[in-house]
């Protein structure tokens, strides 16, 4: 058994991972068969040893400060930062649920059961819920409220060190964020908020963001138009090849409207879709063309993209990258924005960015799925579900269905389709994360990616398997629909990395391939079971 | 920054083993980097998937969409996991020499 992590093994000066994590020690998945012999040994092979390390991986990339001064510096720009956090002035946003996280918790540890990253880990201390939060409340009751001996006797204390600070910005990074314990908590108190607001202090205050969120992220999109690298060129030279591809494949014409102005609808996917998925911007345009639906795309810098990874670490991010995308459907002059199937922009867009655009940038926002509801439900479509005659599954994006309470709209689509749908256990607003929530998916390097298939995502991986233990041969070919990119990328890496297309014939996509797939007016086997 | 020495030569590249300056990228550094991915030795097939990549991503800054890439070259997606067995974004584009794509792809 491996020893219990503790607070103070934080601020360990050593250059040893403070936690290792065994795959011996992690719950056995139920899958019939042998695993793929690369899982034993394929993590943790690749031990980091710079900085201060955590569990073996990493993510945030930063020099190591040489000189005293340096180190006190940094902790000292925390500090401050800290504080900023708990002022009116620099934090508006999320200040009074993040006072509320500080000040009520009752350490029942409800949570605990809650967290699928905790569970699935063997029940490791250092991703217990409260571990990060715990450390954060004695930071704050001590450099905030004012500490003394009755604060430390009440609350504990935890000395500030560099090796801390810098393990308590990388374990921010261990948390999908998918709140599903600030659900569980009969108090409401949020740890996920609280991983969130240690990560935007890490990223505001000292600089420190993940690569792929901040300089190949939110910075490349603002500069280029999209996180991907496209540039308006490359988009439009990427959708005149989906519509060809489309109007093949479907046996209709199809045609991506561009920058049109006075559509009712302006359309933004995350591009990433554009790039690796383009069978569901492909199927948005089969849909809405077939339903009458006027609608047009951009091609301005940032429309072609929903994606505004700030939600995930830095707010002021979050807010250049939410106006531009409400001045691009302001200077088109359409009656709404409808976000694709991409559940971080839900979060940003459709609700964050509403404490954020005022006048006239208040242009009516909705979800995609709210839509494709519509568009099926109303009868717009003909359809013959029985095209779908295959097991399909549905995993609810956190963004979108516990945040935002977008729960039905998808499942009545399903229902309509999808004549072998099934839930998971469980499901809806009790739903567990994928594992690649808030940019996890997008993050790789240093072991990450294994990090993830094997510990965050472990859970939804089992809950695929249950869900489908009924037909698990490869040969019955079945489909787990999840509408969000970051979801379907990691649903992807986890699949792959325990081989389970080819061991079990599980395969991934989108909701909107699974109404085109059953449209009468388009040729049959939209859905191709090849791999990608 | 890592440095990984390929047959005998040093490259530095960045936390995914991606060449980090994609200029200094030639027919050699792509048989090195080929040696990363379990290929033993580069056959027309794998360079005209390199090929194809390093002209696109001059033209554009980026690398293909991957459908595009199999269209182009006319190599079945389940081909080319055979090429490069970390698939078509980690395998081919590393021997092609390109940053390794970013975004929710």
């Amino acid at each position: 058994m491996r020893p219990r992590t503790k607070f103070s093994d934080l601020a360990r000066a050593d250059r040893e991972p403070v936690a290792r994590i065994d795959p011996a020690d992690l719950p056995p998945l139920s899958s019939p068969g042998p695993p793929p012999a690369k899982l034993a040994a394929a993590w943790p092979a690749r031990m980091d040893a710079a900085g201060y390390p955590l569990d073996g991986t990493r993510v945030l990339a930063f020099p190591d400060p040489a000189t005293k001064a340096e180190r006190d510096a940094l902790v000292g720009a925390f500090l401050s930062g800290l504080e900023k956090l708990f002022s009116r002035e620099n934090n508006w946003t999320f200040l009074q649920p993040l006072l509320l996280s500080m000040e009520h918790c009752a350490r029942c540890q409800t949570c605990s059961d809650a967290c699928h990253v905790f569970e699935s880990s063997g029940r490791e201390e250092l991703y217990r819920p409260t571990f990060r939060s715990e450390i954060f409340r004695r930071l704050y009751f001590e450099h905030v409220k004012g500490g003394g001996l009755v604060s430390a006797w009440q609350h504990g204390r935890v000395e500030v060190t560099w090796p801390l600070v810098a393990r308590l910005g990388e374990l921010a990074y261990r948390c999908n964020l998918c709140r599903r314990c600030a659900q569980a908590c009969p108090i409401g108190v949020d740890n996920g908020l609280i991983a969130h607001e240690i990560r935007k202090l890490f990223s505001q205050e000292l600089g420190i963001a993940p690569t792929e969120l901040h300089a190949s992220g939110s910075m490349l999109q603002m500069k280029v138009g999209s996180s991907t690298g496209m540039n308006a060129a490359a988009v439009r030279d990427n959708a005149s090849f989906i519509d060809e591809e489309m109007t093949e494949k479907t046996g209709v014409a199809v045609e991506t409207p561009w920058d049109v102005e006075g559509a009712d609808v302006l359309l933004i996917h995350n591009a990433g879709e554009i790039l690796s998925w383009p069978e569901n911007p492909g199927a948005f345009a089969v849909i809405l063309n077939a339903a009458g639906i006027s609608w047009t795309m951009s091609s301005d810098i940032a429309g072609y993209d929903s994606v505004n990874y700030g939600v995930w670490y830095d707010d002021a991010q979050l807010a250049r990258v939410a106006r531009m995308h409400a001045e691009i459907a302001k200077a088109l002059k359409v009656k709404k924005i409808v976000v694709g199937e991409c559940g971080h922009a839900h979060k940003a867009l459709l609700v964050v960015a509403d404490r954020l655009l005022d006048g006239d940038l208040r242009i009516p926002r909705e979800s995609a799925l709210t839509l494709l509801r519509d568009i099926v439900a109303g009868g717009r479509l003909r359809l013959d579900p029985s095209r779908n005659d295959f097991p399909v599954t549905l995993h609810d994006p956190c963004n979108v269905v516990r945040l935002m309470g977008v729960v039905e709209p998808q499942r009545e689509v399903l229902r309509l389709v999808c004549p072998r749908f099934r839930e998971m256990t469980p499901h809806g607003v009790d739903n567990y994360c994928c594992g690649g929530g808030s940019g996890f998916a997008v993050m790789g390097g240093n072991g990450f990616q294994d990090w993830r298939s094997q510990v965050a995502g472990r859970r939804k991986l089992q809950q695929v398997l249950d869900a489908f233990s009924d037909c698990l041969e490869p040969a019955v070919r079945k489909y787990v629909c999840a509408p969000c990119s970051n979801c379907k990328g990691q649903i992807r890496d986890l699949l792959a990395f325990h081989d389970v297309w080819r061991r079990h014939g599980i395969m991934y996509g989108g909701l909107a391939e699974l109404v085109v797939n059953a449209m009468k007016d388009v040729n049959p086997g939209f859905i191709e079971w090849e791999w990608r | 920054m890592p440095i990984v020495e390929l047959n005998g030569r040093p490259y530095h590249v960045d936390d995914n083993g991606f060449l980090q300056d994609p200029q200094i990228w030639n027919d050699d550094v792509a048989r090195d980097f080929a040696t990363t991915e379990g290929i033993a030795e580069m056959t027309d097939e794998h360079w005209k998937l390199v090929r194809y990549l390093r002209e696109y991503y001059l033209q554009f800054g980026i690398a293909p969409m991957v459908r595009k890439l199999c269209k182009e070259t006319g190599l079945k997606l389940a081909r080319v996991y055979e090429l490069f067995p970390s698939g078509p974004a980690n395998g081919a584009c590393k021997v092609a020499g390109l940053p390794k794509p970013t975004g929710c792809v």
